[in-house]
């Protein structure tokens, strides 16, 4: 198992090397001149004086190859950088954008995981009963309704109207209370996927022989669904749980935007609008490593639950 | 089934939590407007008096000094408060604001209107809700020779840290400005030196005679901080009228009253800034109280906001205008009747009434709105709607409808007009949209392009653009040189853009910034506006207004035509 990942984590230098390469070049594909956009004023335009000044400060008029193997260099000594717009280090900013997002993403995951769960089960077990023919349809408007439409009707509802809960914002550091309704938005959307995807996978697991077998003998029903259906159902569920969750570290920018969540999607959309590449730079590769973190525990769960992977690792 | 339950369990949990949010605050109260008209003046120590006479009914504002009984204390209490010698009982507002910063340090880009809005810092001059110039930290100047200005300045002035305002702060804030490092140096590089010549005047020098220089004192960038604070950029000892108390980047700050301030008393005891990205959330959070203002609320909100009791709109027209670039290098657009033709065909009124729901701006008449001292408009014509007067212009210059299909034509082939803009400004692009429709009633077939701020900003300089949507703060610094010498003189930044060259409007705005007159100034700058009208190599489409939501409760507050002010010591809060 230890053997297994560590593996994964010396995979993990090619594919982040792959991903700075990328995002830097694609830095450089895009139009606008950084110089010029971190330059312009509220009132609007950039002194041209001052922009050549920046360009050649910044290393911006060098090679593009000269600039990444720079930009490479400092980050294999651990610095991300400075931000172009506020001065202040890269990483200081990404992790305190990080933690609202990770707050956010752990109260959606939970609600998700509440309703698409268990309404994914009793939907199998009763196909075709009613309960099952609203989750469905309730999955269907989930999946469809956009998520700035959905959180404007929350707003408008539990804030607006009924007053019960705020609007938007921070709150003190990210409270509960100001965390209700994105957290509502974000984890209704995603477990509209894992409720249909809990549904038939299920579906599937109960009508194999071994279920049969396991009724046959005898065990309660309770056993036979909770104990031997589910944990097979689940692994395709943890794929798709897994993925919806480092969507949801990347941060949602939508719901951010709309609840003033100060998370690091909206960071990420707010310095490509800036063209501050220090800060997209590091987002991307924050994020990069996150996606890939992710994606290593589920597979590390998957051995739990099912013991043939377990196997083929150790061979 | 089990299942069920829980989740029904888990939610009735939720709405007990959210049951438990909504609980009312405890709000403070103008205590001491006995009158309840919402000020604290004379008239309501004679109210007091009158109640302790038994004419007029108790109340309990008329209990100044909160100690539950209605008597003479109260009135000399009263007193207090209008002499300033007793807190003003001004409570606390929240605003949601538009932008935010990473830092507090007024010297970084253009951090200094961020915490000059919030009261915290201030500047040797500052232009007034009339957009005159008037003395702040300063108390006046002297112009010594073409390039040596004598500032002298208040005395009675210390920082939020108890450091003494003088001429050694005023050098040390600006030098920080002038430095190398500073990304804004090149802007004040017309500076030589600044010096201290006593304890309350400094000098400036020139490099040679520039009249804007100070007007360029009032940009917050030259805010005056205190030489013994040691990381600006998250500490900030000002000397205005509010002292940060906390600030959290991306999401909020809060403020508290300076006790000291040398302009009087301040009558708010607190602010938080809440920073809110979208414009609907900003409106909805304050239509559910949670906030007392909303900077910048969506046009098509501001009549439903208007229309609740305890909510208002104020509106004022700002320094900022839209206008679009006209490419001159490329033809038919280097021919001035073309471009004089597309200004007539264009309905601002109808712009105004549509696109800006009829809030949103002034139809414009040219580059500087009306609230701008330097505005010539009351002298200019402008171009009013007249489609027959572009067509003619157009036929002029041989742009006709030759094969009859409705469309004009040039060259052999259609007439074709592309106008690009952005979205992060929400005017932009339904403007844009209605001067399309506009165009095509004469018959150019026009179309609109997006493009995010950097992209359209590179595909104007490549001269990759026929019309381009803008939208500039005119005179931050209410010096008109700064927008006319970037967009109008040939060598200005802009102008390279547009490719427009006036040798005239070259001599008028050089000999505009070296003049010391303002009457003469006044009268070059009136020329400037008149000849970039007729040449039109930009053409202005309105002027916007700041709309601004707030709660009936919240007094005092003032829009400020440049966008640079905005908490004063005069708003206070009755609720």
């Amino acid at each position: 198992m230890l053997k297994y990942i560590i593996k994964r984590l010396i995979l993990l230098i090619p594919i982040l090397f792959l991903v700075t390469l990328i995002s830097f070049s694609l830095l450089f594909i895009i139009p606008g001149d950084p110089a010029e956009t971190i330059l312009t004023g509220p009132g609007g335009g950039a002194d041209p004086k001052a922009v050549e000044e920046f360009r050649i400060k910044m290393g911006l008029d060098k090679p593009i190859y000269i600039q990444y193997f720079t930009w490479l260099e400092s980050i294999l000594h651990g610095n991300l950088g400075y931000s172009y717009q506020s001065k202040r280090p890269v990483i200081d900013t990404i992790l305190s954008r990080f933690h609202a997002t990770l707050k956010l993403a752990i109260v959606s995951m939970i609600i998700s995981l509440m309703i698409s769960i268990p309404l994914g089960i009793i939907s199998a077990i009763k196909q075709y009963s009613a309960i099952d023919n609203v989750s469905m349809a309730g999955a269907l408007l989930g999946v469809s309704m956009p998520n700035f439409w959905q959180g404007l009707l929350l707003i408008l509802l539990f804030a607006v109207t009924l007053g019960w809960l705020p609007v938007a914002g921070y709150g003190d550091h990210g409270d509960l209370e100001h965390m209700i309704l994105p957290a509502i938005t974000l984890g209704t959307s995603s477990a509209a996927i894992t409720t249909r995807l809990m549904r038939s996978t299920m579906l599937e697991t109960i009508n194999q022989d071994y279920i049969q077998a396991a009724r046959a003998k005898g065990l309660s029903e309770r056993v036979v669904i909770g104990k031997h259906a589910l944990k097979n159902a689940l692994i395709p569920v943890v794929t798709m749980i897994g993925l919806n969750f480092a969507y949801l570290l990347d941060g949602s920018v939508v719901v951010e935007t709309i609840f003033a969540w100060p998370g690091i999607g909206l960071l990420m959309v707010e310095s490509i609008y800036l063209r501050d590449y220090p800060m997209i730079q590091g987002c991307i590769l924050f994020v990069a490593i996150i996606f890939i973190f992710v994606n290593l525990m589920v597979d590390i769960l998957y051995t739990y639950l099912d013991p043939r992977i377990r196997y083929e690792t150790k061979e | 089934m089990k299942q069920t339950i829980k989740v029904l369990g888990i939610i009735a949990v939720i709405v007990g939590i959210m049951l438990l949010a909504s609980m009312p605050t405890a709000s403070a109260k103008l205590y001491g407007d006995a009158n309840v008209d919402d000020v604290i003046d004379e008239a309501d120590m004679t109210y007091v008096e009158q109640i302790i006479a038994d004419n007029e009914e108790e109340n309990e504002l008329a209990d100044a000094n909160q100690d539950g009984e209605i008597n003479l204390l109260d009135v000399a209490y009263i007193e207090g408060i209008i002499l300033g010698d007793k807190p003003f009982p001004g409570g606390t507002i929240t605003v949601a604001m538009i932008f935010f910063k990473e830092t507090v340090d007024p010297a970084v880009g253009w951090t200094g209107w961020y915490v000059r809005k919030a009261g915290i810092y201030e500047t040797l001059f500052a232009n007034d809700e009339n957009m005159v110039l008037t003395p702040e930290l300063a108390t006046g100047y002297e112009q010594v020779s073409d390039t040596e200005w004598e500032i002298s300045l208040r005395e009675d002035v210390t920082f939020h840290d108890g450091t003494p305002f003088d001429a050694d702060a005023v050098v040390y804030s600006i030098n920080r400005v002038l430095d190398e490092s500073n990304s804004r140096h090149t802007e004040y590089d017309f500076i030589e030196s600044v010096e201290k010549k006593d304890d309350y005047t400094v000098t400036i020098t020139t490099e040679e005679a520039y009249a804007p220089t100070i007007a360029s004192l009032t940009d917050p960038v030259t805010s005056i901080v205190s030489p013994n604070v040691e990381d600006l950029g998250t500490e900030a000892a000002g000397t205005g009228p509010f002292k940060l108390v906390e600030f959290e980047p991306a999401v909020s700050m809060s403020v508290e009253r300076n006790d000291n301030y040398w302009g009087g008393p301040v009558k708010l005891e607190s602010a938080t800034f809440e920073y809110i990205t979208d414009p609907q959330t900003r409106a909805y959070m304050l239509e559910a109280g949670e906030v007392d203002m909303a900077r910048g609320i969506p046009q098509a909100e501001a009549d439903i906001i208007d229309g609740k009791s305890d909510l208002d709109v104020i509106s004022k027209e700002t320094l900022r205008t839209y206008f679009m670039y006209v490419n001159t290098k490329k033809a038919p657009l280097n021919n001035v009747k073309v471009r004089q033709a597309i200004n007539y065909a264009i309905n601002r009124e109808q712009i105004v009434e549509t696109a800006l729901e009829g809030v949103g701006g002034v139809a414009a008449k040219s580059v500087f709105p009306s609230v701008m001292p330097w505005s010539a408009n009351d002298d200019l014509e402008g171009y009013l709607h007249n489609q027959t007067e572009a067509l003619s212009l157009l036929a002029d210059c041989g742009i006709t409808d030759t094969d009859g299909d409705g469309v004009l034509d040039y060259d052999g082939s259609p007439f074709e007009l592309t106008i690009k803009t952005y979205t992060t400004r929400p005017e932009c692009k339904p403007t844009a949209e209605v001067i399309v429709e506009q165009l095509k009633e004469i018959g150019i077939k026009a179309r609109v392009e997006t493009r995010d701020i950097p992209t359209l900003r590179e595909e104007v300089a490549e001269g990759n653009y026929d019309l381009a949507l803008y939208a500039w703060g005119v005179a931050p610094i209410g010096d008109p040189d700064y927008f006319l010498s970037r967009h109008f003189e040939s060598t200005g930044n802009e102008a390279g853009l547009t490719g427009y060259s006036n040798t005239e409007v070259d001599d008028w705005l050089d000999a505009a910034r070296t003049t010391f007159d303002d009457k003469a100034r006044w009268d070059y700058y009136k020329q400037v506006q008149e000849q970039i009208l007729e040449d039109s190599p930009e053409i202005f489409v309105f002027y916007l207004n700041e709309l601004v939501g707030l709660n009936t409760c919240v007094k005092g507050y003032v829009i400020y035509p440049n966008e640079i002010t905005f908490l004063t010591k005069d708003m206070y809060n009755t609720a």
